[in-house]
């Protein structure tokens, strides 16, 4: 090559386009994908899928939330309704507006598919679980009910997603709506954490943030106006009446309040001991399986035992087998209890 | 009728159990297995005497604390593989001297002219100059640095050190997405990358485990050791005077090797970034106690399972490609040799990529094992240059004694420095060989893994030479 600066320019340019087009979530290849999706189809299913939602928890909507919670002008969305009905999926009462046995069983349909893939990207892959909702609104329009019935077939059929709705049976049955807003709970009350809603983003995000998930006990402390008190497995936390509504709960009126706090594994310094309260069910699948085969379950004792060159991972003891466990997961194990340990005295 | 009622209890029984699954609720599966535990502890309290506190596991504990200590650590690891490369290098070059010796210069003319008395000259080209000769050649290459590096591995291995070095470098790992135990894997791949393909089995999740595989081949493994040796030493080692050129010409091969590293590791943050993104993930290592290690069994199982397993396979690889390498240096099409016409045809192109078309050509033909490269390229630089008086014919690979006659043919082939540094990297960053493509298929039982672990090494290779080349016109 004669002219090595047209060389280098070319080549540079050859490699930026390599990356336009293969960059992940700006790239041209994603882009195209992205575009794909937006079809009429869609608006529809989404459509479907709010009603259902509304008529499961008896929450009355109308155009405008309809149209809200799609994104979209309400001119679009009564261009839509317009559609469903000639469809015959939703019928109108007045202002109100109502799925037909048709319109409820193609919305089960799109629950179903999107819940057993929330769960199928929770249990079998690595996606994180910010993302697990956002995947499923794609994947729900896309992988057909066979596909879906296959995937949960291989999972052995579970029975709720991982933000514990649900997920309707295959022939389109679903337990009725049961549970409160954790903001409707009384000073004094127990219940269990049976839902955490995953939209708006920015809430579910906060609740992950605080460590709230289903399967919590929450004890109601003190309940103000715009502010509510309570324990989550026995940590105080503070959320406002928006944030705690997004919490659905079951009250448990016989249990006893969890009095005691946990603290996180993470916290365990070299030589300190501490009972094992549980794993955090953001840690699911493989990797929850993993922690349990080590002996991770709750009443087990775990000692940290020494920290790797580097800082982390740590080496814990556990069952007389010492495992290495990094900082991330350690964070998501729970423990309370913690002694110190005696160990190169008595040895 | 009864095919009827059936298929409606069957769904009366699916739905009665999701009615189940719906009034227990999430935690189940939880409860099934803490009982299972309690289950467990309690027929052991029943059984199972325990005899004190172990004193060797407060032995353990003492060697833990000087092997992972925050400031004894890293040397130590350091110490001890480079130990561990230290002795497989010198020890294994008698041997191989030897073999080589054996195989190439005694059996080789011997078998020839026995071949020659009864078979058409074609014939004995293929199979003794083509096919045993490769063989030979893979052989007397291959089998001391695997003989010595592995069972020394494995010895590390058994004793339960290998566990702490993956617990110590787990945190440089874990920022690029890869497992802590891919430094094991990184550390195998320097002895033989289909070993380093095989090992990554310890890693048991799916993400880092690919991630370990695709990346091995940028260890550099011990049949690159020697191009790199001989191209450092020649070129780089040139350039200055004879009494630096030693440490030079080192630094430049343990540069490349470091670079290895470096693209292993940029590569394993890239890959657990975009592709690899979804794949399942999970962190466990366990750190086991103390032993003495089972000596004569390391040595079997690390001889039998290791070496003499891939040694065979690319053996079994190696075999057509001597016929191959001999097949294109002698068929002949209008007065060149389908290898020139080759070469002439490539030039250009391997000259916008600070290489030739000698080396393109060597690296295709040579794809069963590294070891072959240099002889190939030998061979075909005095095939298309014409000299006389050096080599053993068309086809026919070879190696030089002297370093000074080496470098005369690779001179007369147009070499330059640039050819020199290019061919380095070159030899690092290129699809990995056929054994352990071969075994990345056996092991991911995937075409698509198998594709992306031999091409993107190459596409990171031709840009990087690129770069080199372009930088090098333009300033040189």
């Amino acid at each position: 090559m004669e002219q090595p600066v047209m060389a280098l320019v070319l080549g540079l340019v050859a490699v930026g386009i390599l990356i336009w087009v293969f960059w992940p979530k700006k790239g041209l290849l994603a882009r195209l994908g992205k575009v794909r999706m937006s079809s009429q189809r869609v608006l529809l299913e989404d459509t479907l899928k709010y009603l259902f939602d509304c008529e499961y928890k008896g929450i009355a909507c109308n155009l405008n939330s309809a149209a809200g919670n799609l994104n979209i002008s309400a001119d679009q969305m009564a261009k839509l309704m317009a559609h469903l009905k000639d469809m015959g999926l939703v019928a109108f009462e007045g202002h109100n507006i109502q799925l037909t046995d048709t319109g409820k069983s193609y919305a089960l349909r799109i629950v179903r598919v999107h819940r057993i893939w929330e769960r199928f990207l929770a249990d079998e892959t690595g996606v994180q679980h910010m993302d697990w909702h956002g995947e499923a609104d794609i994947q729900e329009h896309q992988l057909s009910l066979d596909e879906a019935n296959r995937i949960a077939a291989r999972m052995g059929n579970p029975a709720f997603d991982p933000h514990g709705d649900p997920i309707p049976s295959t022939e389109g049955e679903i337990p009725p709506f049961s549970g409160r807003p954790l903001s409707s709970l009384k000073e004094g009350e127990v219940a269990q954490i049976v839902h955490i809603e995953d939209e708006p983003h920015y809430i579910f995000e906060q609740l992950s943030a605080l460590g709230l998930y289903p399967g919590m006990q929450v004890y109601q402390l003190d309940v103000q106006q715009g502010k509510i008190t309570f324990a989550a497995d026995g940590n105080e936390c503070v959320l406002t009446p928006l944030f705690a509504s997004a919490i659905t709960v079951q009250p448990l009126p016989k249990a006893e309040p969890i009095q005691e706090g946990y603290q996180r594994l993470s916290e365990l310094q070299p030589d300190e001991t501490a009972n094992i309260v549980g794993i955090s069910s953001y840690c699911r699948g493989l990797q929850r399986r993993r922690l349990m085969d080590f002996g991770i379950v709750p009443g087990n004792s775990i000692t940290a035992e020494l920290r790797s060159a580097s800082g982390d991972p740590v080496g814990y003891r556990i069952l007389g087998t010492t495992i290495a466990i990094r900082k991330d997961q350690a964070n998501l194990i729970f423990i309370n209890n913690i002694k110190k340990e005696h160990h190169e005295q008595s040895a | 009728m009864m095919e009827q009622h059936k298929a409606k209890n069957t769904e009366e029984i699916l739905g009665m159990a999701n009615n189940l699954k719906w009034e227990l609720g999430m935690g189940i599966h939880d409860k099934i297995v803490s009982s299972l535990y309690a289950d467990a502890a309690q027929i052991a309290r029943k059984t199972v005497s325990m005899d004190g506190d172990q004193p060797a596991f407060s032995l353990d504990r003492k060697i833990d604390r000087i092997v992972t200590s925050r400031w004894t650590g890293f040397p130590i690891m350091f110490v001890l593989l480079a130990v561990v490369f230290w002795v497989t290098i010198s020890g294994a070059n008698y041997p191989s001297g030897l073999l080589a010796s054996l195989l190439v210069d005694t059996l080789h003319p011997i078998l020839k002219s026995g071949a020659d008395s009864f078979m058409p000259w074609w014939l004995s080209g293929i199979l003794i100059d083509g096919a045993y000769l490769a063989m030979a050649w893979v052989i007397s290459v291959m089998l001391p640095p695997m003989a010595i590096f592995f069972p020394l591995f494995t010895l590390l291995e058994d004793l339960g050190y290998l566990p702490r070095v993956a617990f110590n470098m787990d945190s440089l790992f874990r920022k690029t997405g890869a497992h802590g135990k891919q430094a094991l894997t990184m550390s195998m791949g320097f002895g033989c990358n289909a070993a380093g393909v095989i090992a990554a089995r310890v890693i048991d999740s799916p993400r880092e485990r690919l991630i370990a595989i695709i990346t091995n081949n940028f260890s550099l493994c011990n049949g690159r050791w020697p191009t790199q040796i001989l191209i450092a030493t020649i070129f780089i080692g040139g350039m200055v005077s004879p009494f630096w050129a030693g440490l030079v010409s080192t630094a430049a091969v343990v540069g490349v090797a470091v670079l290895g590293i470096a693209f292993s590791l940029i590569v394993s943050w890239g890959l657990s970034r975009s592709v690899l993104k979804g794949e399942a993930s999970t962190f466990s290592l366990e750190l086991p106690p103390y032993r003495p290690p089972r000596v004569l069994q390391t040595l079997y199982t690390s001889l039998i399972d290791r070496t003499l397993f891939v040694l065979w396979r690319a053996v079994v690889f190696a075999v057509p490609a001597g016929m191959v390498i001999w097949l294109v240096s002698n068929i002949h099409i209008g007065g060149l040799s389908l290898a020139e016409h080759f070469i002439d045809w490539s030039n250009p192109f391997g000259l916008v990529f600070g290489l030739n078309g000698v080396i393109l050509l060597a690296y295709i033909i040579a794809i069963p094992a590294n070891e072959i490269v240099i002889p190939t390229i030998l061979m075909l630089t005095v095939l298309v240059t014409g000299m006389s008086g050096v080599g053993e014919g068309s086809g026919v690979m070879f190696e030089l004694d002297s370093l000074a006659s080496t470098e005369n043919i690779l001179r007369a082939g147009g070499w330059t420095l640039l050819t020199g540094i290019n061919l380095m990297l070159f030899s690092l960053l290129h699809n990995p060989c056929s054994t352990t493509i071969y075994t990345i298929y056996k092991e991911t039982k995937s075409a698509k893994w198998t594709l992306i672990a031999t091409l993107l090494p190459i596409v990171l290779g031709f840009m990087v030479c690129f770069f080199t080349a372009q930088l090098w016109y333009l300033f040189a």
